[in-house]
């Protein structure tokens, strides 16, 4: 299979006003994924697999991803008037960078045996914008995934001919794989033989420092 | 002859009486068990219609198909066929060369019966 | 009766035995089960139901497809949510006398997925278990010493008096509540007539 970066250029011939971003994977052995701008999303997919050197044919695995939002705290300095006086003050600025969520599609290509390529797709935002097209009219498999997805992110694909919730049952209303959701208390503790096991463990480690 | 038929009657009735009663003995035993024993604890719940687990909806009733009343009919009309036959087999040398003939007009018939309807289809099961 | 004139008549050929034992011992060695596999240890289930370990020498000869037929559900593998309202109900279809095998560390408490959004954490927040075969998953020998444990415990049980199982008295319910799927969890967490979650103080 070619590179990853001729990819993306045939990509961007065949297909005008498609907006790509190749990014890094930085675990060794792992391929770079591309990252398709929702509107042309199918049309990419249909490209990659009619292309007579590609053929990814086959989507093995589509999985989804939760970015929450990253917040960083800053030090910067800030100009005040204290009494009368310009003095330089530390103020902590928060700057709050929306997260997303993702849908990863891994494709394949049972015809040529080559692959995978992975294909990245994020939605607007966490909560309102989470719509994102469906490939499963070109790829069958992405049906049970898509909807599982669903389930456990939130993504509504649209163009999916059955989108309902997969293992979770319809009426459940959170998402369980988001980074964010909160599970029941229902997580009784049982006393097990571990206990012990730890206390005696204790006794031969020094208690951990607090962070101060 | 009437004193082996009235001999052969009383067999029959005993052995009547003990069929019965061994299939219904352990049933009113089983009644008696329940009632010194074990409480009836009815509940809607107990009694619902099984699907596996899921709550069913609707009726179970469904529209038969006219599928199985063709095939009713057809094997009725050629077991009735067969039980005319079997007299018929049985007093087979006894009887005139005519009544051979009177027969296979009647099988013939009920043949052409057969034959029509395989004809129209009506043997495929759709 | 006295067991020097017992044997005296079982030496003449006349057995004596108590109506209890003798309805004991016909339903200790004739549960047929409900197998309920739903994980890993069905494949064991199935293992101590063949031929090497052979389940039928124990009277559970048939697994029943029908929980009408059955008087013992085995639960094997880990009780999801969402297949939780289908294990009570169909208890609930199984005629009395029944009987609940928590068959491996999933049906018992919910196991080595017990942080899982979708675990119930052990088959007997909602059902009456009478035996727990621990294990993950138990060895086919396990659920057989399971078995075993289940027919002693058939074994014990009075036919009349205070001391009679759930079955024979009156006023004890037969079917239990069957869990609703709400928004955020099964609605009630648990059945609070069946389990209770146990008081422990975790000493640090």
């Amino acid at each position: 299979m070619e590179s990853i970066e001729q990819i993306k250029l045939r990509i961007e011939q065949a297909i005008p006003g498609v907006i790509l971003e190749i990014i890094a994977n930085g675990s060794p052995g792992n391929p770079a994924s591309i990252r398709v701008d929702p509107e042309h999303a199918l049309a990419v997919a249909r490209f990659l697999k009619d292309d007579g050197q590609l053929r990814l044919d086959y989507a093995s695995n589509v999985t989804g991803v939760d970015w929450p939002d990253k917040v960083a705290q800053q030090t910067v300095k800030v100009l005040k008037m204290v009494d009368g006086v310009e003095k330089e003050f530390d103020a902590k600025v928060e700057t709050r960078e929306p997260g997303f969520l993702e849908a990863v599609y891994h494709l394949y290509s049972m015809e040529l045996k080559h692959g995978p390529l992975v294909l990245r797709m994020r939605t607007g935002d966490r909560a309102g914008q989470t719509h994102l097209p469906s490939l499963t009219p070109l790829y069958r498999s992405a049906d049970f995934q898509e909807r599982e997805i669903y389930d456990l992110y939130g993504i509504i694909f649209d163009g999916h001919p059955d989108l309902r919730r997969l293992l979770m049952w319809e009426g459940f209303e959170d998402h369980p794989m988001r980074k964010d959701y909160a599970e029941p208390d229902d997580y009784e503790f049982e006393p097990t033989a571990h206990n012990q096991v730890l206390a005696k463990a204790r006794r031969h480690y020094p208690p951990k420092a607090s962070n101060g | 002859m009437t004193g082996s038929i009235g001999h052969t009657l009383q067999f029959l009735t005993v052995f009547l009486v003990i069929a019965v009663s061994f299939s219904l003995i352990p049933i009113l035993l089983a009644r008696i068990w329940a009632k010194a024993f074990s409480p009836a604890k009815p509940s809607s719940r107990k009694n619902a219609i099984y699907e596996c687990g899921l709550e069913s909806k609707g009726d179970a009733w469904i529209q038969y198909q006219s599928q199985y009343y063709v095939y009713a009919i057809l094997f009725l009309v050629f077991d009735v066929e067969s039980i005319f036959l079997i007299p018929f087999g049985v007093a087979f040398l006894e009887l005139p060369p005519g009544a051979v003939v009177a027969m296979l007009v009647f099988v013939l018939l009920l043949f052409e019966g057969l034959v029509w309807a395989w004809m129209k289809g009506v043997l495929n099961w759709k | 009766m006295d067991e020097r004139l017992r044997s005296e008549l079982s030496r003449q050929g006349v057995v004596a035995i108590k109506l209890e034992t003798l309805y004991n011992w016909g339903r200790k060695n004739s549960l047929w089960p409900l197998g309920f596999g739903l994980a890993c240890c069905a494949i064991e289930m199935i293992a101590a139901s063949m031929a090497r370990f052979d389940l039928s020498r124990f009277g559970a000869e048939v697994f029943r497809p029908s929980p009408r037929q059955a008087d013992l559900m085995i639960v094997a593998g880990t009780v999801t949510k969402k297949m939780a309202p289908q294990v009570v109900r169909l208890y609930n279809q199984m005629p009395e006398p029944k009987y609940v095998i928590a068959m491996g560390a999933c049906a018992i408490s919910g196991g080595p997925f017990k942080q899982g959004y979708n675990v119930l954490k052990g088959i007997d927040r909602y059902l009456p278990v009478d035996v727990h075969i621990p294990g993950c998953p138990p060895k086919p020998e396990a659920v057989i010493q399971g078995l075993m444990l289940l027919q002693d415990l058939i074994d014990g049980q009075k036919l009349t008096g205070p001391g009679r199982p759930r079955f024979l008295k009156k006023g004890e319910p037969s079917d239990f509540e069957v869990p609703i799927e709400g928004a955020h969890d099964l609605v009630p967490p648990y059945n609070a007539a069946v389990w209770r979650p146990c008081k422990i103080t975790i000493d640090e």
